[in-house]
């Protein structure tokens, strides 16, 4: 049984009374994340350094505490939200860039540095950071290198995995390791790859070593507005067709953009069924050739008008109206479930349409802003949950919506991660053995099983299932073996 | 020496099961091209993957090829390139493609393209007690569940068996060109400041050659930026890139591997001295960190060079001839361990292959 006082205890005298939260009003407020699901816990804790997140370990260890690390709270799966007698490890006030290294193209950063914030700091030397999801004004490093976060921009530039070097991790019993490093090679397994992404359930992210991208010379923003929505997802494909691969590619419905329109003022085209937002950059030669080429695909799919930005003035509105677009829907309804799955780019028009027919026969309003470049589909519920039978409603719709994706070859999730939301769903992507295995990788780093516990894996996934399973035929292993049926 | 050469998958399962069973030793064998990588290990049979060559899905609109491990690199390159892309891996035509993932082999163009790693993103493996093992996604994207994957790259085949693959691909530039110019790592440095967005930026003893790729215009201008920093001459093939690798022709080729800044002290003398004379040739990535050395033997030169790139924050394994990994222990050892328990229960998979005996 965990001792919640004796913990608080010590945590209070080795961080301070100020960075130790246990009034009903702070369990509240760290009860849950932007996701809707809510949890509970019994303390919450904020570390200044490393050592303080040892400390946190270290006692939650003596005490018997669920840990739960926690960014700035910005997740929509429930990876931060806690479940029982949890410690809350809140990295929020470790916000500091500690160096940045241009002649070796990285940066060593705390894990509550915002996402934002690091790229503004890098702009004035020549640098970005690439990653950059849409909450990047208050979504901190160590919550996108947890979600191996995306954003628009990682069509060309990759997720978040391809940007982080190397990561400093408090593990579950104290010890503190670094996976990764400021080379190119590290001895040893990729554990700094395993650990991005894992959601909080291997350890603490204490520190990361980003890598510095070059700012390209010269970008170009471009509105392209359409008729129907196949024509406009027909577009994506045939730029990536081409043979180019944009910045980023981003489309909106119809839906979203009236009501991005009416927050952003940006001259987006509200008789429009779809538009794309598409983002070319490189040397200015190839930011023209790019443009070309983007426009003629275009053209051969009945688009309607084509802005082009003409100043970086212009270039912030029209990606303001997309960056502001989950905010704008407020306007449709007072509460929204925003979906995050993958599918093949090619089978946009398709699961769009699969969208659409699921939310009308639920009778919910669906919009839908997303990364199309990506095949990243963010379908957004809106709805008053204040209404009888309304949440049933849009949970039976979001199941269909995350089963059509994977029948369509997807995946549950394209950046914001499995976390309490679709941890049940994760049979549909894997087999009994696969979940054995990825539960081998969590015991192979938390053997008690104490970092953020119920996340990611469902109920039934477990190391010693894989390690001890057998007796299993090679008929029966053929059937494990998925069909390449995608195409 | 057993030699175990499976049909498909279902083969593999089985051979590892029995292998498991018996006790038996083996060593996971694709183009034999990175196959030195690795700590000196006996084995009892050799598996080799060449016959797991099938393609499972190639959508060129998807960026995307689904293959199996045991897939020949040239193969894959003449099955890209009829759909306009390719997988930027610069390994020798008969490497395969599951060999090349689990040496975790650097291509010269990684300062543009990233580590392979960066390009897995869905994998079927086997067990070192044969169980099929799935994870990833055939998308750009997917944060579904932990990356398996990544800790089968790079791990020199002693996890598992890579058996399939989805790997993202690219579009070929419409336009190539390496240009050379005289100088060494200081000249190399200044056109990797004034080239906007190259693919390699290479320095030699004697001269850089610098990889651009792209638009055809656009490549235009990145010869015109380089030729400002010193005049260069460009090299005819279009197609091969570095034009040559003198080091290659050493008995042992180390792959050091330190903060991109700190190559200058690895390479600059005293560095020859510290070697002798017999040091071969080298070839840097600047930007990068990694220089491929060739050296005469394993013997003091290797450890000489592994002393020089530990202190300065790096590791020197050779993937050429022999010398292994190095002394260097990987952080969260008992991380290691339990993962090679889970995976290969019995030890099977070449025992003490990898880094820090495991």
């Amino acid at each position: 049984m965990a001792d919640v006082d004796a913990a608080r205890r010590e945590l209070e005298e080795a961080l301070g009374t100020a960075e130790v939260l246990s009034d009903p009003l702070a369990l509240t407020l760290y009860a849950r994340d932007a996701s809707m699901v809510e949890g509970g816990c019994a303390l919450v804790a904020f570390p200044r350094t490393v050592e303080d997140v040892v400390t946190c370990m270290r006692v939650a260890a003596r005490h018997g505490l669920p840990v739960v690390p926690r960014g700035s709270g910005t997740g929509l799966a429930g990876g931060a939200t806690p479940i029982g007698d949890a410690l809350v490890v809140v990295t929020s006030k470790m916000d500091r860039i500690l160096e940045v290294r241009p002649e070796d193209r990285l940066a060593w950063v705390e894990p509550g540095v915002l996402n934002l914030d690091l790229a503004n700091a890098l702009a004035p030397l020549g640098f970005t950071y690439p990653p950059d999801p849409s909450s990047q004004q208050t979504c901190s490093i160590g919550g996108n290198v947890n979600t191996n976060a995306g954003g628009p921009h990682c069509l060309a530039y990759g997720v978040t995995s391809s940007h982080v070097l190397a990561v400093d991790v408090v593990l579950p019993d104290g010890t503190v390791e670094r996976f990764g490093s400021e080379a190119p090679e590290t001895p040893g397994y990729d554990l700094r790859g395993v650990v991005i992404g894992s959601e909080g359930t291997l350890g603490i992210v204490a520190r990361a070593c980003v890598r510095l991208t070059p700012l390209p010379p010269a970008v170009r923003t471009m509105l392209l507005d359409f008729d129907t929505v196949k024509d406009c997802a027909a577009t994506v494909s045939a730029i990536i067709a081409g043979g180019v691969v944009p910045a980023a590619v981003e489309m909106m419905d119809h839906g979203i953009i009236v009501a991005a329109e009416n927050f952003a003022h940006a001259g987006y085209p509200t008789d429009a069924a779809a538009v794309l937002l598409v983002e070319v950059d490189g040397l200015p030669e190839a930011v023209d050739a790019q443009s070309r080429a983007v426009e003629g695909a275009a053209r051969d799919h009945g688009v309607r008008t084509i802005r082009v930005a003409q100043d970086d003035a212009e270039r912030a509105l029209l990606w303001k109206g997309r960056k502001s677009a989950f905010g704008a829907v407020a306007q449709l309804a007072p509460h929204y479930h925003l979906h995050d799955c993958v599918v093949p780019r090619s089978k946009l028009v398709d699961v769009l349409s699969g969208v659409y027919e699921i939310a009308s026969r639920h009778d919910l309003i669906v919009t839908n802003v997303f990364h199309a470049g990506d095949g990243n589909l963010h379908p957004l519920l809106s709805f008053d949950r204040r209404i009888p039978g309304t949440l049933e409603r849009v949970l039976s719709a979001s199941e269909q919506i995350v089963r059509l994706c994977v029948e369509y070859g997807g995946s549950l999730t394209g950046e914001h991660g499995i976390g309490l939301e679709k941890r049940d769903f994760m049979p549909l992507m894997f087999s009994d053995v696969d979940l054995g295995a990825q539960a081998c990788v969590r015991a192979a780093f938390d053997p008690e099983g104490r970092m953020n516990p119920q996340k990611v894996l469902p109920a039934g996934a477990r190391c010693g299932d894989f390690a001890m399973a057998k007796g299993m035929d090679a008929a029966q292993a053929a059937q494990s073996i998925p069909e390449g049926s995608w195409i | 020496m057993d030699l175990i050469h499976p049909m498909d998958k279902l083969e593999v399962v089985q051979a590892l099961r029995e292998a498991t069973a018996e006790r038996r030793r083996v060593l996971i064998v694709g183009g034999r091209t990175h196959i030195d990588k690795g700590e000196p290990c006996e084995v009892d049979a050799e598996l080799w993957t060449t016959q797991l060559d099938a393609l499972v899905a190639y959508e060129p609109a998807e960026m995307i090829a689904v293959v199996e491990a045991g897939m020949r690199v040239g193969e894959l390159d003449r099955i890209l390139s009829e759909g306009g892309q390719e997988w930027p891996c610069d390994a020798p035509p008969r490497a395969t493609v599951g060999g090349v993932i689990a040496a975790a082999a650097n291509s010269p163009r990684r300062l543009r393209f990233g580590p392979i790693r960066d390009t897995v993103v869905e994998m079927e493996v086997v067990t070192g007690d044969g169980r099929l093992v799935k994870s990833g996604a055939r998308t750009v994207k997917s944060v579904t569940g932990y990356d398996v994957h990544k800790l089968m790259t790079g791990s020199l085949g002693t996890l598992g068996v890579i058996v399939q693959v989805a790997l993202k691909v690219r579009p070929r530039p419409q336009a190539r060109r390496t240009v050379r110019v005289a100088g060494g790592l200081e000249v190399g440095r200044r056109l990797l400041d004034a080239v906007p967005n190259p693919a390699a930026v290479l320095a030699t003893p004697e001269a850089v050659e610098v990889r651009l790729e792209g638009w055809p215009e656009e490549v235009e201008r990145q010869v015109e930026a380089a030729d400002r920093v010193e005049p260069v001459s460009v090299v005819a093939d279009e197609d091969t890139f570095p034009s040559e690798r003198p080091w290659e022709a050493s008995a042992v080729v180390a792959e050091a591997a330190v903060p991109p800044s700190r190559l200058p002290e690895l390479l600059s003398p005293p560095f020859p001295d510290l070697l002798g004379p017999h040091l071969g040739s080298w070839g840097a990535l600047l930007g990068v960190g990694l220089a491929w050395v060739g050296l005469s033997s394993s013997h003091g030169e290797l450890g000489a060079l592994r002393e020089r790139a530990r202190t300065l924050g790096g590791t020197a394994p050779a993937i050429k001839g022999p010398g292994g990994l190095g002394p260097d222990v990987p952080s969260g050892l008992d991380v290691h361990r339990r993962l090679k328990a889970a995976f290969d229960p019995a030890g099977v998979l070449a025992p003490g292959r990898f880094w820090g005996g495991i």
